[in-house]
Parts: C-alpha cells; structure tokens; sequence
C-alpha cells in the first residue's frame, strides 16, 4: 500500500519544485509510474481475499479493480487537462494538479480502508478538492451554484450515515470491516431499525446517484473542468456504489423487505434519465446523464444482494468508468475547439476531425454495451440476476438498454455526422495528445474482457 | 498576421485593405447591468482563454502535438505519455497482469476437470458419481438405538 501512497504523496513536492517547463511532463510520467505500480495489486495471493493487511489498510478482490482505476484516472486527467490550462499562471497549474493529486490520495485511503469510519472521512475529504477543481475551473458562472448542490447533496446525505456508524461502533463495539461480519445485527425497535437502515445507504445511494436525489450530477458534470467531470464520472460516482457493497452484509435481516422501493427507484430512473438523454441539447449533461442511468443499473444490481449482482454491478462500475470518462475528454475535445456544449452547434465533424470520429464511434458504442466489451458482461449479469428475482423487472432493464442504444447513436449521429456547418470550418486538426488520451481509456476497456476474472469480486 | 490567414481566408484581403480602420468597440459599457457581477466571478484569463483559434500553434511549430507551445517540450512530453502510457503500462503492465499466478488454481482445477471427463469416458463410467461421499465408508448408527 505505502508503494503507492508515498510516490503518490510525493508528487506533490514533483508539481511544486520542477521547472514550469517541465511541470507537465514530469507530473504524467510520476503518475504513470504510479498507475504501473498499482498493477501489483492485482496479485492477490492470500487465500481469505485481504491481502497488503495492516491496521488500517488493506485491499481485497472488491476494492482493487476501483484502486486501479483511480490510480489510472490521474495521467489521464493530467493529459485531458494540459490544454485547458496552458493559458493560466504556472502557479495555478501547480494548484490544480495538486488538487488532482490530493483527490487521488483520498480515493486510495477511501478504497483501501479497513475502518468503516476512516472510509467515512476519505469519503467527505474527496468532496474538497473536487469542490475546488468545479468553483474554480469551471467556465461558467453556474459553476458556483453546482458546488453548492454537489457539496450539500453529497453532505446532507452523509450526516446521517456518520450517526449510524458512531450507533454501530456504541452497540458492536468496532467498525472494522474484517470483525463486522462476524458481529451480531444492530437491535433497535422497529421503526429505528429502519431508519438506521435507511441512514446507512442513503448517503451512498446520493452519491451513486439514485434517480430523485441525482440532480446535483448533471449540474457538477456540466460545469466541472474536463478533469473534474473525468474524475466525477469515473471513480467518485463508484465510491457509492463501493460504500454500498460494504455496508450491504451488515445490513443483512433488514435490507430484504427494506431494498423495495430503492430498487423501483433505480430502475424507474434508468428508462426516465434515459429518456431525458433523447432530448438533451447539450453534449456534456447528455453524458451525465447517461452516467446517471447507468449507475442506476449499477444500483439495482447492489441491492439485489446476490453474488451475479455484486459482480455485474462491479464490472460494469469498471467499465462505465473508463467508457464516461472517455466520453467526457471527447466532449471536452468539441469544446475546446467550438466552445460551446451545444450538440447543435458542432454537428457533421466527421468531415472535420475524422479520426476523432473513430474514438467517438468506439466510445458510444462502449456506452450502449456492445460485445465484446465488458459494459456488456457487467449489463447482462445485473439484468440476469434482477430478473431471476422477478421477471418483471426486465420490462424496465430492457427498455433501459434499448434507450441507451438509442440515445448512443442519437449522441454520435448528431455530432459526427451530416453536412459541417459553416461557421465551423476552419477547426483546429485533434491533437496527438487527444488520440493518446482516447487510446488510453479504450485500449484498457477492450484489454479487461480478455482477463474479466480481474473485475469478479469477492465472487472470482 | 500569418496566423490568421487559415481562419480569415477570403476575408483577409478586405481587412489588409482598410488596415487604417481600428477595430474598436464603440458601445457603452454599462456596470449597472448584472453583466458586471457576472464578469467579475470569471477568471481574469477566461476572456483570452475563450478567443479560439487566434494562436496558430502549426505556425511555429508544424509538429504540433498538443502539449506544450515549446517544441522541444512538446516533442518530449508526447514521446514520454506515449512511451510510459503504451510501452510501459499498458504492454508491461499487461504482461504482468496475463502472467499473474492462477488465483485459487481455478484454471488448474478446469484443466484438471477436462481431464477426467476425458478418462471416464473412454472407460464408460458415469462422468459424476451420484454420490459426493463413498456410500460405503459412511457409518451409520444402529437402528432403533437413542
């Protein structure tokens, strides 16, 4: 574990020391190294799962792929946001990519901790930075608005969740996730069972985010600098659904007649965010959107409870992530270039940037879960698992798929292809670094089917 | 002016003929409006950042990668993404993650089942026994007694 953090810790002494020249270089060569270390983790060679042990860290099958993935995100993040920021005071740079470094640092402490109320504090410490990147950076002035609601959404979900916990730790005396399992379930009237349920998954069904309580995402997404919505799509987004996973085996009596009406919700708000995707104008909040639905699959899948569930939910966490952020660098690519979200504005760019227009292809279809690609593994598995537990649940998760596909195609067809419009003909060519960039989302996502045992779980 | 002859194209002409005219904007620019909260909260870069195109990277450099407006920079750090990104994460990092040892011998024990299946069928037994344990090392207590 230390392998990671302390290289992680140290970039940022890297950001603040190197020459401005270098700056950039060397913070996407540090991280990419870091990335190449987090790779060992997948060598789980303990036979319990909990392998790099210590008092309060450790990984297991469940939380190495996200581990992975958040130590992936960061050079990329550094790579989508290079651009964007060239115009702006070397110091500033530094800031940002300090922020990027620190987000990563708690989403690593968040993952790996063992103590549910360490997990609790890296969970609200990820909103800081996040909070700052979306105030700061952002381009318009709505950005102060959508930190508003991303911070009070997230933060008045959570409250109660850290009275459960403190409940939790009074009555069982720890909160450790390797003992919890093993402790007797929490004994309150009726009613306080109830709540007590309700408070332990209402801050993560928030931050999944359930459709009712979801309205903060598309704000934050729109408005967030490309990093900030990489990251938001790609790894915050998974914290929930994380959080989620845990917390769902010391639930265990309540959570069978409790998990009715969030699992209607959830999948109710796949077909209606999908729905809402079909007449999106603007690129950016069409992807948050659609992150929205797929998340909503992901939650189904969760509290469903069985091992295909857990597991379909897991993968398809994995690949949404790669898949949405790379629709977001892919947003960003159009509006660093047009300057403006708006799908009617910037139509018909096959003719413009074509090769752009593969990775697009590839990523909507990556989107709407195409074979072979794992968002399908992860669709199929929640959608065979919901529907053993009743088979009309698939009148719902169908529809869901069949307007992902929908508005996918809509999504790619309004931007890339048609006539150019005139005010757009001189674009600036893609850059090599967007091609990297793209290459580096998609080749991992096409790479996982090969070895999809990586992203199984607790049930490999 | 060089850099403008990609964007301007036909226009071009007309603007190098009335050179002499400053474009200079003539209306009033009122603070009482919301527009001056609104230009205030914007970062004072945001107004350059959002003149696109005016810097034509293609002129000084022709091997523009998109990372950095020094060449020498630019051609380092898309040389460096490329080769720690592809070489080192993705083909090292791969070879590492197809050569991990076999989690739980579940590939052993596969391997292990076809060949069984292979054996018993050519003897022609019954590829699975319907009994897990051997019926006859199992010992039973007496009948009748408590």
């Amino acid at each position: 574990m230390l392998k990671i953090l302390i290289p992680t810790l140290f970039l940022l002494p890297t950001t603040w020391l190197t020459s401005s020249k270098w700056l950039w270089p060397t913070a996407l060569t540090q991280s990419m190294l870091i990335a190449l270390a987090s790779l060992t983790w997948l060598n789980n060679s303990t036979d319990v799962g909990w392998a790099t042990l210590n008092s309060y860290i450790a990984t297991d099958p469940l939380s190495t792929p996200l581990l992975v993935l958040s130590c992936w995100l960061l050079p990329l993040m550094i790579l989508a946001s290079q651009n964007h920021l060239s115009s702006e005071p070397v110091n500033r740079q530094r800031m940002y990519i300090t922020l990027l470094t620190t987000l990563q640092l708690f989403l690593i402490l968040a993952f790996g901790a063992t103590e549910m109320i360490m997990f609790y504090v890296m969970f609200e410490a990820t909103l800081i930075p996040t909070l700052l990147v979306i105030t700061r950076w952002g381009n318009q002035t709505e950005r102060l608005n959508a930190g508003t609601y991303f911070l009070f959404y997230t933060l008045a979900g959570s409250l109660p969740l850290l009275v459960a916990l403190l409940m939790l730790q009074n009555n069982a005396g720890t909160l450790s996730l390797l003992i919890l399992p093993y402790t007797k379930p929490l004994l309150l009237t009726p009613f306080g069972s109830n709540i007590w349920w309700a408070a332990c998954m209402i801050a993560f069904l928030v931050k999944m985010p359930l459709y009712g309580m979801h309205l903060w995402l598309p704000k934050a997404h729109v408005e967030a600098p490309v990093a900030g919505s990489m990251v938001l799509a790609a790894v915050l987004l998974k914290l929930g659904g994380y959080g989620m996973m845990r917390l769902m085996v010391m639930l265990e009596p309540l959570s069978k007649e409790m998990v009715y009406p969030f699992i209607v919700l959830a999948l109710w708000g796949v077909i209606m965010t999908g729905s809402i995707c079909l007449r999106q104008t603007d690129l950016k909040s069409l992807i948050a959107y659609s992150s929205v639905s797929h998340m909503g699959l992901v939650a189904g899948g969760i509290l469903i409870q069985t091992p295909w569930g857990f597991t379909g939910a897991l993968i398809l966490m994995i690949a949404h992530g790669l898949a949405s952020s790379a629709l977001f660098c892919l947003a960003n690519t159009n509006y660093e270039r047009t300057h403006s979200r708006t799908m009617l504005l910037a139509r018909g760019l096959q003719i413009a940037l074509p090769l752009m227009t593969t990775w697009w292809f590839i990523a909507s279809l990556a989107n709407l879960a195409l074979p072979p690609l794992p968002n399908l593994m992860g669709e199929l598995m929640i959608l065979t698992s919901l529907f053993n537990w009743s088979a009309w649940t698939l009148v719902l998760t169908g529809a869901g798929t069949l307007i992902t596909a929908a508005y996918s195609l809509y999504m790619f067809l309004m931007s890339q292809r048609g006539p150019l419009p005139q005010h757009m003909l001189a674009l600036p060519p893609s850059y090599t670094r967007e091609h990297l960039l793209m290459a580096l989302h998609l080749i991992p996502l096409l790479l996982i089917i090969l070895k999809p045992a990586l992203l199984w779980g607790w049930f490999a | 002016m060089l850099s403008r002859v990609t964007r301007l194209g036909p226009t071009l002409p007309r603007i190098l003929a009335n050179s002499g005219v400053r474009f200079v904007s003539q209306s009033q620019q009122s603070a009482s409006t919301g527009s001056a909260t609104l230009s205030e909260l914007q970062p004072s870069h945001a107004k350059d950042s959002h003149d696109h195109g005016e810097v034509n990277h293609y002129v000084k450099n022709p091997d523009y990668h998109g990372f950095s407006t020094d060449p020498v920079v630019d051609q380092w750090n898309m040389r460096l993404g490329f080769f720690f990104g592809v070489s080192v994460v993705l083909v090292i990092g791969g070879t590492f993650i197809h050569y991990l040892p076999d989690y739980g011998m579940r590939q052993w024990a596969r391997r292990e089942a076809e060949r069984l299946i292979k054996q018993r069928e050519a003897k022609g037994l019954p590829l699975i026994a319907e009994d897990y344990y051997d019926s006859s090392k199992i010992v039973l207590p007496a009948a009748g007694e408590e």
